[in-house]
């Protein structure tokens, strides 16, 4: 069936039936190294939402990134998504979640093509049948950002820093948005992101270039970082900046870096300047839930999140710990 | 770029890109050009026309695609197989004519940056792990907010990772792609696809080779 008659407009109940007590966390590469905050905020998120959280150091990387950069062939990627998702299946029968685009984006398209094509299943099977896997397909994989969808209700339950006035702009990400295997709410005009800034009591907005992707996919933040990358941020931070968009939130840890760490080269370019902060969706959600802030680890971000703190009230005491000035709470 | 000529057409090239049969309808496209449409690449470059490259694959436009640098510009972001109307997977097509680009000696400046971090992959489990400078910042960081100054990586699953490498015959193909750039030219890599058939030959059918 063609995409175009495909119902378009899916609910998180529908995608997640029931609410979950328990999910395997899928620890993504990026997200450890370049923003240590992000894994350890969903964990506070989901902790505090009532869920339990199971991780695995048995998880290897899901390999997505430098195969779909043509840097591999697909036969070692496939048997990996084989061995992590038969690991979580045979370990703990839970259903896999994912904080990263990308592992969400690799992990379906490669489970996609493991579950259509028995020969390549029958390929990793034989493979990791070795260690004493064997992928069955008989779990799914999910992004945490569709389970605080689900939770929504929760979340407004527990806001103790209400983010009122900050207004935030979403970026949902290409590899969550092109997915066709089963999304939430809608691959054109989502707006699942504003109902949870809504929930925080902050001000969603929204901008033009709002579904535009980040261009790090592929290793073109290496290899064409000039002609294509930046022209191509450009016009989606513009529409940002017309728009007054004071903080963005990613769910994925690579379109963070290429958002954040994009913005410095830009300026001395000439593009902007911008100077929007770009953070993960869960810090922002943890940062309204209470998290302490140095436990967020905005301080990994290029473009400094400080002057949004401070917009918030926050500010650093004399022992160099945040405090908030004013307690709307 | 030379122009082509009638010899350097080939009618199974759709059948060559397509190796892993992942792509199977490409022969079904409209060329209604949504694809290039909505695509953020065309839109910088004119000259980038996803709908034009079905076109000379389906035709077999060989060389013409090959060798063009426009196919390394695509972001993969699925922008066009979002809108397609017959749900063709462009970026999975994408990253197969990249590997027969390779192979012919083309586009080798792409791949390679990135090789290393393959490497590194391989002994930490783990991909985009930084040098030594970076491992010491990453670490820093995350003490200072409070968890492992490393994330937990098995030394099973880091082995085995490897292993997957090197059982599929992936281990061989980025050492290929370092012996040409060695080089220091743009040379064809010979590079091996196992498709599906490394392990057991109970499923080298004749059929989808
Ligand atoms: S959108 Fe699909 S059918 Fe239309 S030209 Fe592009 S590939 Fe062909
Ligand atoms: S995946 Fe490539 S061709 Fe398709 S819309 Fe994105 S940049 Fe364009």
């Amino acid at each position: 069936m063609s995409a175009m008659t495909q119902k378009r407009v899916i609910k998180p109940q529908e995608r997640i039936p029931q609410i979950p007590e328990k999910i395997f966390l899928f620890r993504s590469c990026t997200g450890s190294m370049e923003y240590p905050g992000t894994e350890h905020c969903v964990e506070f998120v989901l902790k505090k939402l009532g869920i339990e959280v199971v991780k695995d150091p048995d998880q290897s990387c899901c390999s997505g990134y430098i195969l779909t950069c043509s840097g591999y062939p697909a036969e070692p990627s496939l048997a990996v998504t084989a061995r992590n998702l038969a690991m979580v299946e045979q370990k703990y029968g839970l259903d896999t979640y994912v904080f990263c685009n990308g592992c969400f984006g690799y992990n379906k398209e490669l489970k996609h093509i493991l579950d259509h094509h028995p020969e390549y299943k029958n390929m990793a099977n034989d493979l990791i049948g070795q260690w004493g896997y064997h992928y069955e397909g008989t779990s799914t994989v999910y992004h945490v950002q569709e389970l605080y969808s689900l939770l929504l209700d929760r979340i407004k339950e527990n806001v103790v820093r209400p983010l009122t006035g900050l207004r935030v702009a979403s970026h949902y990400g290409c590899h969550y948005l092109a997915q066709q295997y089963g999304i939430l709410d809608e691959g054109d005009m989502p707006t699942f992101h504003e109902e949870i800034y809504e929930a925080l009591g902050a001000t969603p907005v929204f901008y033009k270039e709002r579904r535009m992707c980040c261009a790090y996919a592929v290793g073109r933040g290496f290899t064409h970082p000039e002609n294509v990358v930046q022209p191509h941020l450009a016009r989606k931070f513009d529409s940002a900046k017309a728009e007054g968009v004071e903080i963005m939130t990613t769910t994925c840890p690579g379109c963070n870096v290429a958002l954040d760490r994009e913005q410095p080269k830009l300026k001395k370019r000439g593009f902007g300047p911008y100077d929007i902060p770009v953070v993960d969706l869960g810090q922002l959600i943890a940062l309204a839930l209470g998290a302490p802030i140095e436990e967020i680890g905005f301080n990994a971000n290029s473009t400094p999140v400080e002057p949004v703190l401070k917009k918030l009230g926050f500010f650093k005491d004399d022992y160099g710990v945040w405090e908030r000035r004013f307690v709307n709470e | 770029m030379p122009r082509e000529n009638m010899t350097q057409w080939d009618d199974k090239l759709y059948q060559k890109v397509d190796r892993y049969n992942l792509v199977p309808n490409l022969d079904e496209c409209l060329q209604c050009g949504k694809c290039t449409g909505n695509c953020p690449v065309a839109a910088l470059h004119p000259s980038y026309n996803p709908r034009q490259i079905v076109h000379d694959i389906l035709l077999g436009e060989l060389d013409r695609v090959l060798q063009s640098e426009e196919i390394w510009r695509c972001l993969w972001c699925a922008n066009c197989y979002r809108v397609c109307p017959v749900d063709i997977h462009y970026p999975l097509l994408m990253m197969q004519l990249r590997y027969l680009a390779l192979e012919n000696g083309y586009g080798l400046k792409y791949v390679t940056p990135i090789n290393k971090y393959a490497y590194r992959s391989l002994e930490c489990g783990l991909t985009f792990v930084p040098g030594k400078k970076g491992v010491e910042k990453i670490k820093g960081l995350r003490e200072g907010i409070g968890v492992e100054p490393w994330p937990k990586v098995s030394k099973k699953a880091i082995h085995e990772y490897g292993e997957i490498f090197k059982q599929t015959g992936a281990y061989d193909w980025m050492k290929a792609l370092d012996e040409v750039q060695a080089k220091g030219e743009e040379k064809p890599v010979t590079l091996t696809f196992l498709g599906g058939r490394l392990v057991d030959e109970r499923y080298d059918t004749e059929e989808g080779n």
